[in-house]
This record gives C-alpha cells, sequence and structure tokens, in this order.
C-alpha cells in the first residue's frame, strides 16, 4: 500500500504538530524516526484515521484521508499498534482478539476463531490465550498488540513505539516478529529507538518539530556523519565541541564518541559512523543553536 | 449491526463479570430484604395474588438496586479512555454511535441480571409458603416492566454524563438525584417523584398491584407528567424512560460524530 503525502498540516489548539510534511512511503518496512515531540504520533494517527489532516493532501493506497470515507476504506485495510496500547483486564487474549476481530468484520465464527488461534500462536501466546490479560507483563501485552493489528491480514501496518519499555529479548523478538510482516505488506514503525530502525527498515524519514528533515536509505543517512565522528579517550573534561553520543569509563580515561565538522582533540581518531551517528549529525543541522 | 452487536456482547461479558456489580446488588438487595418489615412483600398474607406479591418485590427492589447500577455504569464510556483502548478503537473501521449504543445495550444487559435474579429468587422464596407457581411468571412480567425501563434510563444517564463531568463528582449527583427524584415528595422541593419519568418504576408497579404506589401521581410540578396512575400510564411511563435514556445517548452521538468529522 502506497502513502503519499504532500504539504501536510495539524494543529492542536495553538500547538502546531505538523508543520508542512511531504513523504512518500512504498511497500515493504518504513521507519519514522524522531525525537519526543516531533510528531511522529500525530502523523501515526492521520494515517490510520483516528485523526483528520488539517490541511494538505494525504493518500493511503489512493485513498483520501481527508474525507471520511476515505478513512473508513483505508481502516478496512489497516492494522494498528497505537502508542502504549492498553487492554481490557477482564479479557483474555483469546476474547480480546475476537472482540477486535468483530468490530474489524470478520463475521464468520468459524473462520474468525480460526484466525484467532493462529496469531496467538504466532506472537507465543497460545498456552495463556484464555488467561485474563490483568497480570500480564508488558511484552505480553505488545504481542496482543501486534495479534489483533494483524487480524484480517491488513495491507497497511502502524505500529507507533512497539519497542519503548520492552527488555532486550523482548524488542530482538518484537523486532524480529516486525520485519518477518513486511514481505506481504507495508509496515510503517515508528520509533524514537535508532536501533529499531537499523536493524529492520531499508529506508526511513526523520521528522523534527513537526517536519520530515531526511527522507531516503537507512544507509543514506548513516553517511550523514561520515567524517564528522570521532573518537577519543581523556581524563580531562569531556569535549565540549560536538555533540557527546557516547561516553565510556576505561582504565586509561573516559572514551568518548563524538559528532563534530571539526577534529574535536588533537588526538581524536575519524571512526566509521553508525545510523545513531547519522541520525545525531542530521539532528544537529535541524536543532536550532540556543540563544545566548 | 455487526459491530453493534459486538460492542454489546463484550462490554455485558465485561460488566458482568465485574465483582462490585454483584456484591453492591447484594448488599443493596439484601439490605431491603432485611429492613422490609411487616408491611413488605413477605409479609402479605398467604392468598395474595402472585402479581401483588412480586409486585411488592419489585417495588421494594428499585427502591435502591438502581443506585447500584447508575454507579458502576458510570466508569463505562470514559473507562476505555482510562485503560488506553480508546485510539486502538478510533482506527476501526466502527462508527461512533455503534460504540456508544453498544456499551448502552451491554451495559443495560449486564445490570439487568441481578435485577432479575433479584427477582427470581424473591419468586422461588415465596413458593414453599404460597405454593403458586405463576410468581415466577410474574417475577419476569415485574422485571420487565418495573426494573429494566429504570434501568434504561439510568443507563443513559451514567454512560454520558461521566463525559461531562468527574466520575466521582456524577456518583455523587447521581445519588442526590435518586432521592430527590423518587423518594422526595413535590410538597417539600420540586420534583420528579410520582411521575411518568421517575424511574423508581412506581407507574408500573401501581399498574400491578392495583393501586397507587410510591406517590404515583402525586401532585407536582408538570401534572402532564402526573396522570391517574392506570395502565395506559404505566405504558406511557415505561416508554418515556426508555426514549429519556436514549436521549443523552443520541445528543452525545451526534457531537463525537461531528467532532470526528472535524
Amino acid at each position: 500500500m502506497d502513502i503519499a503525502i504532500t504539504g501536510l498540516r495539524r494543529s492542536f489548539g495553538r500547538v502546531t504538530a505538523l508543520r508542512g510534511v511531504d513523504l512518500t512511503v512504498r511497500g515493504g518496512m518504513f521507519g519514522l524516526l524522531g525525537g519526543n515531540g516531533a510528531g511522529k504520533t500525530t502523523l501515526m494517527r492521520i494515517m490510520a484515521g483516528v485523526v483528520a489532516p488539517g490541511s494538505g493532501q494525504v493518500r493511503v493506497g489512493g485513498y483520501d484521508m481527508t474525507t471520511r470515507s476515505g478513512r473508513r476504506d483505508v481502516q478496512r485495510r489497516l492494522g494498528y499498534v497505537p502508542q502504549d496500547l492498553g487492554f481490557y483486564p477482564d479479557l483474555s487474549p483469546r476474547e480480546f482478539l475476537d472482540y477486535v476481530a468483530l468490530l474489524k468484520g470478520l463475521d464468520d465464527a468459524t473462520a474468525r476463531r480460526r484466525q484467532v488461534g493462529e496469531l496467538l500462536d504466532m506472537v507465543g501466546l497460545a498456552d495463556v490465550a484464555g488467561r485474563r490479560m490483568k497480570g500480564f507483563s508488558g511484552g505480553m501485552r505488545r504481542r496482543v498488540g501486534i495479534a489483533q493489528a494483524l487480524l484480517g491480514d491488513p495491507a497497511l501496518l502502524i505500529v507507533d513505539e512497539p519497542t519503548a519499555g520492552l527488555d532486550p529479548q523482548e524488542r530482538i523478538r518484537f523486532r524480529t516478529l516486525l520485519a518477518g510482516l513486511a514481505g506481504q505488506r507495508t509496515v510503517l514503525l515508528s520509533t524514537h529507538i535508532v536501533e529499531d530502525i537499523a536493524q529492520t527498515c531499508h529506508d526511513t524519514a526523520v521528522l523534527a518539530a513537526g517536519r520530515v528533515v531526511y527522507t531516503g536509505s537507512v544507509t543514506d543517512l548513516t553517511r550523514t556523519a561520515e567524517g564528522a565522528t570521532w573518537q577519543m579517550t581523556t581524563t580531562g573534561a569531556p569535549p565540549t565541541d560536538g555533540v557527546v553520543v557516547s561516553a565510556v569509563t576505561r582504565e586509561g580515561g573516559t572514551q568518548y564518541r563524538v559528532i563534530s565538522q571539526a577534529r574535536p582533540s588533537p588526538d581524536a581518531t575519524s571512526v566509521a559512523p553508525t545510523l545513531e551517528d547519522g541520525y545525531v549529525a542530521l539532528m544537529r543541522r535541524h536543532t536550532p543553536a540556543p540563544a545566548v | 449491526m455487526t459491530a453493534l452487536l459486538a460492542v454489546a456482547r463484550y462490554e455485558f461479558r465485561m460488566q458482568v463479570r465485574k465483582r462490585s456489580l454483584w456484591i453492591s446488588s447484594a448488599l443493596l438487595g439484601g439490605a431491603l430484604v432485611l429492613v422490609q418489615g411487616d408491611r413488605g412483600p413477605h409479609s402479605l398474607p398467604v392468598g395474595t395474588p402472585a402479581r401483588e406479591v412480586v409486585g411488592t418485590w419489585a417495588l421494594l427492589f428499585a427502591i435502591l438496586m438502581p443506585l447500584a447500577y447508575g454507579m458502576l455504569l458510570a466508569d463505562r464510556l470514559v473507562r476505555d479512555r482510562k485503560l488506553r483502548v480508546e485510539p486502538l478503537l478510533e482506527s476501526l473501521p466502527l462508527g461512533a454511535a455503534a460504540r456508544l449504543f453498544g456499551k448502552y445495550l451491554g451495559g443495560v444487559a449486564a445490570c439487568a441480571v441481578p435485577g432479575l435474579v433479584a427477582l427470581l429468587l424473591a419468586a422461588v422464596t415465596e413458593l414453599p409458603k404460597r405454593h403458586d407457581p405463576a410468581l415466577l411468571g410474574w417475577a419476569l412480567v415485574a422485571f420487565a416492566v418495573v426494573t429494566l425501563p429504570g434501568i434504561a434510563m439510568i443507563a443513559g444517564f451514567a454512560l454520558v454524563c461521566p463525559t461531562f463531568v468527574t466520575v466521582p463528582l456524577f456518583r455523587v449527583l447521581f445519588v442526590g438525584y435518586w432521592f430527590w427524584g423518587n423518594v422526595l415528595l413535590p410538597a417539600t422541593l420540586p420534583t420528579l417523584t410520582g411521575s411518568l419519568l421517575s424511574p423508581i418504576g412506581s407507574y408500573a408497579a401501581s399498574w400491578l398491584l392495583g393501586t397507587p404506589v410510591l406517590y404515583a401521581g402525586i401532585p407536582g410540578p408538570l401534572p402532564v407528567l402526573r396522570p391517574e396512575p392506570t395502565g395506559s400510564a404505566a405504558a406511557a411511563s415505561i416508554a418515556l424512560l426508555v426514549v429519556a435514556g436514549l436521549v443523552p445517548l443520541l445528543a452525545v452521538g451526534l457531537l463525537r460524530g461531528r467532532r470526528r468529522t472535524a
């Protein structure tokens, strides 16, 4: 399912969340990166038909999201995992999936039951399918979240911050699951965790202050920091020129990884950038300098 | 239609499992049974028609049990937001009206279960003394005409009002309303007590018992809503209570529909 957005703006009262977003997404897995408050969730909610666009054009799979009927058409083909999705504690995962399936219009009881069973199997919750979700861990709840999104075999899957708060093992498991789903559909993954994008997406967009500041391949985003990524070890104060990406204390002092156009210190060595370095370099370019 | 029934089905399932529904109904119902005294249904002489016996039981339960229903229904609509399920529900191809009316139907059905159980239990406990199997049939009739319309009205307001005021505030106001609008006499304060719009079911109970009870038709404000208690007045009361319960739903449904389009 292709997504084409041009000049999208959306405000909530006096707060402007999106300030003219232009974005094109073609099938497969696509990452949407950005800090807190960048406008990712608003953009996701618009594409999920939860929020109407303010102005501009949004077409998802050819449907016009500025109209109510267009949003409804997309919702019939959509799987959505909202940020911080909650559940009814008094239902079991099987009941919750059955409920969502009914609301998605899966009327055939036999087919619905079969699909619910298959999805619970797929996300590894078959053993606890009849247990109420009250005592479920964060990871188990996210898995129920992804299972409900896959009901009805949607052509578009929108997943908003799915790995926040998960332990490393659960995060890896979740990422693998998502990547496996992108073969037959468009998966839109919104996150502020760069590693999630690095491990799963070929293409990505970066959102900052309600605007798309980068769109292209993950490799090209990494290249943004080429020649600007440095490593240095010192016992003195941290470098002030540039952005410190990491600081690891070692025997001979603290090893800093710095993004800076100029060499931050004479003993700093240039190193190959990672996606995180590329993201930091890009954000540095698009973050206004603090007022003096 | 499928979506509406799905919401109703799962709303019913979730609510009927709530321990608080059963505990509060049992406490209020039990308290009424204990304090009924020698004017209560249990003291009616042997030979009293089954219709009258069960009608008196329905009236007794209607005095306090709906308080529990109003309290419990108060958080059902705001609950989706509180539990963070709302964004998901809004992303589904499901109209705001289906969600709203589904919750209403499920809520009414869930609250109706303890109401029906209470009346059937009362009828069963009367059986050894009165040896009249018609008690069970009249229990169903009393449930349909006295208990259910009251729940239908309460449910509409209890679902919708907490979207405008907080749930705890609504609960306090609801208790105040209950005693003002059903028990307080119009001579003391202008009130709906004894009118067709009294969800305690005074008109329907009067029809069952064959005599005016709980101030049905008592003179007061809005005399048009206080006709002589007859069978047709009871039918009018039932219809008005059901419609009154639907009014807040229609209002908020229109409002939400407009907001979603915006």
